[in-house]
């Protein structure tokens, strides 16, 4: 029997517990699929689903069986993508992704930087946000990544942490008495990357902002730099950036430099290829000198967490 | 479940939710099958062993416990925060376990009851996926030796270095106390139908989890007079769980068990508690359909 099949349809009644919703996402009529659950059963001599009611429901063993049976489809799946790539003569290729505010100098001096350390290797760049880039990286659909934390990246290994100074962008004509505050901003919208891209990152930038004295009105995501620009040139929103240079703009540092913006590659745990590590090496060397990051170090002064009980440990 | 999806997607956490209808068996999951950390849910699992042997005639729940205030099991509530010994009988350190999670009590109750017998008991009782792997002060040494600091101000303050949260074995659902969010509602299921334990003890166990004082979590997504919201809730840095078993006054009786993990290495975030109460309702309103 066609096992892999049998188990895909295994996992789609699984999920929908209904045979016409399942049928409807293989696309497939729904006979042929209780056939299939059928044969399945038969083949493993249990029963997989109680349909004795009107309603479907897993049995015990269908349970049991149902992480293995997925465990079993992300594999061949693997194995596909990686015959997709070989056939395609990319495994001299390294898929990395670059989040897309990067800026074009910096791009380009890291494709330079990396073909002339590894002139034999493609590199192939993508520019995906850090959700994206952690989806990507764990399908294996993408080999390195440059992303932003914090983010969930539980399968994943990270590269040497940058961090880059986060600054207001105002209207040039604004005027700025003094160091900028955090709370000097308050009454004006924000203008920043969607939340989706980087959810992490966007939101603990709004809770620094809210701690600080500074709650925007309205935050309004772009995913476009130069349409955030023009909010902020019509000084209809200011935007919280790494440092900016843009005809009718100005670049200001906040006291105290409470926001920043963290950064470093990152790969599957499990795969230790050495373009990888080459990759990591360059790009970061290449963000140091480029793009304004400095390595965060260990001892970088600690956060101060006041506890609370209904946080504490092990409430 | 599109829509709890969503309502985690939206509090920026990875959730997993299982909800059961207690009567008619029906239910919503979302990687209720996955293996998830339980944290102080554990104290579910500590509270029917506790009972079970109490029923059995192995131990006397109204036996006495000295508890000197030397080398208390740290934690910021009941017992564990007192300065003077403390005198009371074990089913009291159970209320305190229960209602402020008080880690003190709760290492007391273990070692009384053991925790192989809790493990046992877990297993005689199905939950083959639910594994107890040490007490509170054991769990406390853990978390401060895998983060290399003295003391948890300064791993909350730290946590957000390079490779510190895939250092910390307690966040790990393989290799520390763990369940699934469908065996903590089966558990829940149990207690709430007197299959547990003996009635009397499961009409106790439900009473204690009827009076935790926490209203950020499961709570929090009920906001009804009319509506009995049970639970035990758990918490280690980037992790906030919950379950518990919400009760309508039309009979209607759902267990929910919510496991939430936060890539913020924040302590205060008011929107991965809340998210436990807005997916639980979404689940228990489906299943009310």
């Amino acid at each position: 029997m066609n096992l892999v099949g049998h188990l895909n349809a295994f996992v789609a009644v699984a999920e929908e517990l209904h045979f016409g919703r399942a049928a409807e996402r293989l696309g497939m009529a729904q006979p042929p699929l209780s056939q299939r659950i059928q044969r399945l059963e038969r083949e493993l001599g249990v029963r997989l689903f109680d349909r004795s009611s009107r309603r479907v429901e897993l049995t015990a063993a269908g349970r049991m069986l149902l992480e293995e049976a997925r465990d079993i489809l992300e594999r061949v799946e693997r194995v596909h993508t990686l015959a997709e790539r070989a056939r395609l003569g990319e495994t001299g290729a390294l898929r990395a992704g670059l989040p897309p505010d990067l800026g074009g100098s910096v791009v380009a001096a890291l494709i330079s930087a990396f073909r002339d350390r590894r002139p034999e290797v493609r590199l192939d760049l993508r520019e995906i946000g850090t959700t994206g880039q952690a989806q990507a990286l764990t399908d294996g659909t993408l080999d390195v990544g440059v992303l932003r934390h914090p983010c969930d990246g539980r399968a994943l290994a990270f590269g040497p942490m940058l961090a880059q100074r986060i600054g207001a962008l105002l209207p040039a004509d604004r005027p700025v008495d003094g160091p900028l505050h955090v709370a000097d901003l308050a009454g004006d919208d924000l203008v920043t990357t969607p939340r989706e891209e980087a959810p992490g990152p966007f939101d603990e930038m709004l809770a620094v902002c809210r701690r600080h004295g500074y709650d925007p009105p309205n935050v309004h995501e772009a995913r476009n730099t130069q349409f955030a620009l023009g909010l902020v040139l019509a000084g209809t929103a200011v935007a919280l950036t790494p440092r900016v240079q843009a005809p009718g703009v100005t670049w200001h540092p906040l006291a105290g430099d409470p926001l920043n913006q963290r950064v470093s590659c990152a790969w599957r745990r499990d795969d230790d290829s050495p373009d990888i590590a080459a990759f990591t090496e360059t790009a970061t060397a290449v963000l140091c000198a480029e793009a304004d990051m400095t390595p965060l170090s260990p001892s970088s002064p600690t956060r101060r967490v006041v506890p609370r009980p209904a946080f504490g440990f092990l409430a | 479940m599109r829509r709890v999806e969503e309502a985690f997607r939206d509090a920026g956490v990875t959730g997993w939710l299982h909800a059961v209808d207690l009567d008619s068996g029906r239910e919503v999951s979302v990687r209720g099958d996955e293996p998830v950390v339980l944290a102080s849910v554990y104290k579910v699992p500590v509270l029917v062993a506790f009972h079970r042997q109490a029923a059995a005639g192995l131990l006397d729940r109204t036996a006495p416990v000295t508890l000197r205030p030397d080398g208390r099991t740290a934690g910021p509530t009941g017992i564990s925060a007192m300065l003077d010994e403390v005198r009371m009988s074990l089913r009291d350190l159970a209320l305190l376990m229960m209602t402020v999670s008080d880690n003190a009590a709760a290492d007391a109750v273990l070692a009384r009851v053991g925790l192989d017998a809790v493990n046992k008991a877990m297993a005689d009782l199905g939950l083959s996926r639910t594994h107890i792997a040490y007490d509170g002060r054991d769990l406390h040494a853990t978390l401060l030796e895998d983060g290399g600091v003295a003391d948890l101000g300064e791993l909350w303050g730290r946590l957000d270095e390079p490779g510190m949260l895939a250092r910390l074995r307690v966040l790990d659902p393989a290799r520390t106390t763990r369940s699934t969010p469908r065996e903590m509602t089966r558990l829940l299921a149990m207690v709430w139908n007197d299959e547990a334990a003996p009635p009397e003890d499961c009409a106790q166990m439900r009473r204690m989890m009827g009076l935790q004082v926490w209203p950020h979590r499961l709570s929090s997504g009920f906001p009804y007079d009319d509506v009995r919201v049970s639970g035990k809730t758990g918490t280690l840095p980037t992790l906030r769980n919950e379950i518990g078993v919400v009760e309508y006054p039309d009979g209607g009786r759902y267990a929910v068990a919510v496991f939430t993990r936060s890539p913020l290495p924040l302590a205060v975030l008011p929107q991965a508690d809340a998210v436990i109460g807005t997916a639980a309702r979404l689940a228990v309103g489906e299943l009310r359909r």
